[in-house]
């Protein structure tokens, strides 16, 4: 009631100012005519009336001034009347206006645009229901310290069947697959889960139903975009049949578009809740589950602790130093890009700190100019407030201008952002500006406000009104501690700049070193064909490897094809596998510890498609069949693992892909990096594809052209279909993988390339302001050396040499602070020290030439500071 | 808001706390303008009280504002337009209890300086 009475009162009186004044000034006239008629009713004349009650009362003026001063609004008026002083103010110096309003909106800009994405990637929560309660299964060895992200089946329903913290635990695989739709098939994410899955997510279909134990094999669920690609609706998709390696599925639902995991998965294909992998060294599923109500991962974590002591104890040779790790699925699915993320807050965090330097040095050099108004003001009794409020106010303003600039330039470089970001990044769909980035920036922008203008209204309320009247820099006489702190400013915006430009030039390096690397293999120019042929029985598969090497003869017929041949573990490629090997004849082993190695299936003439060189020995060729005595070729880094100097050809090994037939090494091959360029090369066990068919139908074609790799793709296309329609394919060469390999470094060294490049823009306006404006501060100085006969060139020098100086000193505190911080990007670097000399020493030359350049334009002025016009000026 | 009522009762007289209560107590006789309470308090407190316009007509807005006055334009006697403030409802209980309160004060005053005594 008293507040909106209060509020009622307060608005009426701004609306209707002149009428409040225009009713005060009447109720005190009438007070005092009153009060004159009392003095005159006792007798006093009418000049000694109104002297009397004066002598009673004051002045009219002061009453009318009292009255008119109570209430809230004028707080609030004298406040608009400042605001309007500095928005005046700012319209006067446009040139000031636009520089920090230009600055402050990079700035925020790339804070915002950084921040949209962190918020929504790293801190919105996931898009799932209690999505806090979500959480994945990881294996963690005790003894080694590694983690690997899968589980084994019978670990996973172990921990399903005995945690009573997990309200549910759904164990699924998958990958990149074919799809065989009636008449054609499609390369698509497909998942098989088992009927827990969509417990785990408290999942609702858009049409039909979810999956059941009872559709192990038989029903599928997919997304609502693959229902109206596919089928035209999810109504329609209801009880279509898909076929996956050759098993067929009738769709028994459909998922809502929204729902998103794992990542891009299209269709989830029933297994049954009794994983089919009976072993406990096999890591073939993922895990997720729902922490019950209430339960935190802590306590989870502990009973998982309980279970796999449990299980080590009943399984001590699979289970020894296993622990069942779990974790937030949010860590789990964000984790990787955790560090770039906040790796480029940190860095838009400094570029905000440059441009609140640069605009605190712009508003430095603006209160300097007024510096004899405020002393005035002083003098006329304004207190340390009143003249610190322009300051701050319109600060506040200019802050406000750049973050509305900022969000304006945030829109585009989110979206540029997003186009840039490589596929891996998580949640890239739900990145958007929304209310909390828009509070986030005008908190920003407040801040700025208030750090920028912190020195300058400090200076303002120190100012000493009889010492700023009598210094007058125009005239040659400068007050030393301003020019320090101007000096202090520039270092440190030169240091931060050096910082970013220093961690410019450490990934840029990194990125240099892994384009340049040898991989093992050559790139160019090599197509590459994802093939996957649908086979589900044993026959199936051995049909499908006669296909493949009846195709690869017809397409090395193809002109333009130099070689053909079929690889299942292509360097980066969709398909692998690794895991253990024995020998007979090798290096001893210590028990427990068998050597691993990358497995590939391949055809012949594969190394040669490749050119990794054929060290000793020979390729597969057409004798080694099914039949025939089982044969291997090795890498050159597995036969020092497990051979030592001694010539492996000959030598029998071992592995668990498929079958645990012994093979005869037949040939020794060259390393490659199997997983990206950034990746040393390891031991690789190729096998005859032949003699493996079961990892025989999901390949890679690659063909070695000799003309551009892209334009044979409708050929190939169209051989590969003429000898079987349901093989699905997916077209790529190997530049384009191993280009995409490096998205990840690519995108960390172009943003951070860019934000240097802002740092520099902003130094170099730093820089260049100071030396302007201490040049203009010194023309007088100037004009009576050059009037006694100085060189311009010795002028030039003094300015250039300033600028040189503090430079360098911004490098060198700038390289103490890369020093420190550089152990925060060690982990992205590849072959490419934090202490990268090439990287400092182009930061160092970088900073210095941007500095000088800035520094050249006032100081090229001062040498043409006329003598006679500089002395006249007085 | 608050800081800044704050700010101007800090800025009247020394009689503050007694101020309202005087003009709540005029008021509750008449309907008056603001010379004609400051004339009643000083008669009534044979001089003892002198009020000063520019703190008397502060406080009448404030009191106003309160909701424990109503002010209206009125003609006065000698056909001179005035601003006449009327006690309200709830003025009426602000004054009952700011009496009580008093009393109860000074009544504690008297009894402790009679006791020094």
């Amino acid at each position: 009631m008293f507040l909106w009475r209060q509020l009622g009162y307060g608005l009426r009186n701004l609306a209707h100012r002149t009428k409040r004044e225009r009713e005060v000034a009447e109720e005190v006239e009438q007070y005092f005519e009153e009060a004159e008629a009392a003095w005159r009713a006792r007798g006093l004349s009418a000049e000694e009336a109104r002297r009397a009650a004066r002598l009673e009362a004051g002045t009219m003026t002061a009453a009318k001034e009292r009255v008119n001063l109570y209430g809230w609004e004028n707080a609030v008026r004298s406040f608009a009347g400042d605001l309007g002083f500095a928005g005046r103010q700012l319209r006067k110096h446009p040139v000031f206006t636009a520089t920090a309003t230009l600055t402050l909106a990079l700035g925020i800009g790339a804070n915002t645009a950084i921040f949209t994405v962190v918020q929504s990637v790293l801190l919105a929560p996931l898009p799932y229901q209690e999505a806090n309660r979500l959480a994945v299964l990881n294996t963690h060895w005790t003894n080694s310290g590694r983690t690997s992200p899968r589980v084994t089946g019978l670990d996973g329903v172990d921990v399903r069947e005995q945690a009573r913290s997990l309200e549910a635990v759904s164990l699924y695989s998958g990958g990149t697959l074919g799809v065989q739709l009636h008449d054609h098939s499609v390369y698509t994410e497909l998942t098989f889960v088992d009927a827990n899955f969509a417990r785990v997510f408290s999942l609702q279909p858009v049409a039909g139903r979810l999956l059941t134990d009872g559709d192990a094999h038989r029903a599928a669920l997919v997304s609502e975009q693959f229902a109206r690609d596919n089928f035209g609706g999810a109504q329609a998709a209801l009880g279509q049949m898909l076929h996956v390696e050759n098993e067929p599925l009738e769709i028994a639902g459909v998922l809502p578009a929204a729902f998103d995991f794992p990542a891009k998965t299209q269709v989830w294909a029933a297994y049954p809740m009794r994983p089919e992998s009976q072993s406990r060294t096999a890591f073939n599923y993922k895990a997720v589950g729902r922490l019950r109500a209430g339960v935190s991962f802590q306590t989870a974590q502990s009973e998982l602790d309980g279970i796999s002591r449990r299980l080590e104890m009943a399984y001590p040779d699979a289970n020894r130093h296993k622990q069942i790790l779990t974790l937030p699925l949010e860590k789990a699915v964000t984790g990787n890009v955790r560090p770039t993320l906040l790796l480029l807050w940190a860095t838009v965090g400094l570029i905000l700190l440059i441009a609140c330097v640069n605009v605190t040095h712009l508003q430095l050099v603006r209160s300097m100019e007024r510096q004899r108004e405020i002393a005035i003001r002083k003098a006329l009794g304004s207190s340390g407030w009143q003249v610190m409020r322009p300051v701050i106010l319109e600060s506040l303003l200019v802050s406000v201008l750049g973050g509305l600039a900022g969000v304006l330039l945030a829109f585009p470089a989110v979206h540029a952002l997003v186009a840039m970001a490589p596929k891996e990044l998580p949640r890239a769909e739900e990145i958007h500006l929304n209310g909390w980035v828009l509070v986030f920036t005008l908190g920003l922008a407040v801040l700025t406000a208030l750090v920028s203008s912190l020195l300058p209204a400090l200076r303002a309320a120190r100012v000493d009104p009889a010492g700023a009247l009598k210094y007058d820099a125009s005239r040659g006489m400068t007050r030393h501690g301003a020019a320090k702190l101007r000096d202090g400013l520039v270092i440190a915006e030169v240091s931060a700049t050096f910082v970013l430009t220093m961690g410019a030039g450490l990934l840029l390096h990194t990125m240099m070193t892994l384009a340049a690397r040898d991989v093992g293999y050559e790139t160019r120019p090599l197509l590459v064909v994802d093939a996957d042929a649908p086979a589900h029985t044993e026959a199936d598969s051995h049909r499908a490897v006669e296909q493949f090497n009846g195709l690869f003869t017809q397409l090395a017929a193809v002109p333009g094809v130099k070689h053909v041949a079929g690889i299942m573990g292509l360097p980066m490629g969709n398909y692998g596998s690794n895991g253990y090997y024995k020998t007979r004849g090798g290096l001893p082993v210590e028990s427990g510890h068998d050597a691993s190695s990358d497995f590939s299936v391949a055809s012949p003439g594969y190394f040669e498609t490749m050119e990794i060189p054929l060290k000793r020995g020979r390729d597969f060729n057409g004798q080694d069949t099914y039949e025939s005595p089982f044969v291997a070729v090795i890498s050159e880094s597995l036969a020092k693992q497990s051979f030592g100097d001694a010539d492996p050809v000959g030598k029998q090994i071992q592995c668990g892909l498929d079958s645990d037939k012994w093979m005869t090494v037949v040939g020794v091959v060259g390393d490659v990096r199997q997983d990206s360029p950034a990746e040393n090369p390891g031991p690789t066990l190729y096998m005859p594809m032949t003699q493996h068919p079961f990892f025989g139908n999901q390949i890679h074609i690659v063909l070695r052209t000799e003309v551009k790799p892209l334009a044979l793709m409708n050929t190939v296309k169209e051989k590969i279909a003429g000898v079987n329609p349901f093989i699905a394919l997916r077209f790529t060469t190997m530049d384009a993988m191993v280009n995409k390999s490096l998205a990840v470094e690519r995108f960390r060294a172009a943003l951070i390339t860019s934000f240097a490049g802002v740092g520099l823009l902003l130094a170099m306006l730093g820089v260049y302001g100071t030396m302007a404006y201490s040049v203009a501060q010194r023309t007088f100085e100037f004009g009576i050396r050059m009037a006694f006969g100085a060189e311009k060139g010795a002028i030039l020098h003094t300015v250039l040499e300033h600028a040189a100086k503090l430079a360098c000193y911004g490098i060198a505190t700038g390289l103490v602070l890369s020093l420190l911080l550089a152990r925060l990007v060690t982990s992205m670097l590849v072959g490419v020290r934090p202490t990268d000399p090439v990287s400092v020493g182009v930061a160092a030359l970088l900073l210095l030439l941007t500095a000088l350049a800035a520094a050249f334009v006032p100081g090229w002025k001062a040498t043409h500071a006329d003598p006679m016009a500089a002395l006249r000026a007085e | 808001m608050l800081l800044f009522l704050s700010m101007t009762e800090a800025n009247t007289d020394v009689i503050q706390g007694t101020l309202d209560m005087l003009i709540l107590k005029t008021l509750s006789l008449e309907p008056m303008h603001g010379f004609g309470i400051a004339r009643r308090v000083e008669q009534i407190s044979r001089g003892v009280f002198k009020v000063n316009p520019g703190s008397l007509l502060t406080a009448l807005q404030r009191l106003e504002r309160a909701g424990w006055l109503d002010a209206e334009w009125r003609q006065t006697e000698n056909s001179r337009r005035a601003k006449f403030y009327t006690l309200t409802r709830t003025g009426k209980k602000q004054l009952e209890s700011e009496t009580a309160d008093w009393t109860r004060r000074a009544s504690a005053i008297a009894r402790l300086l009679k006791a020094e005594g």
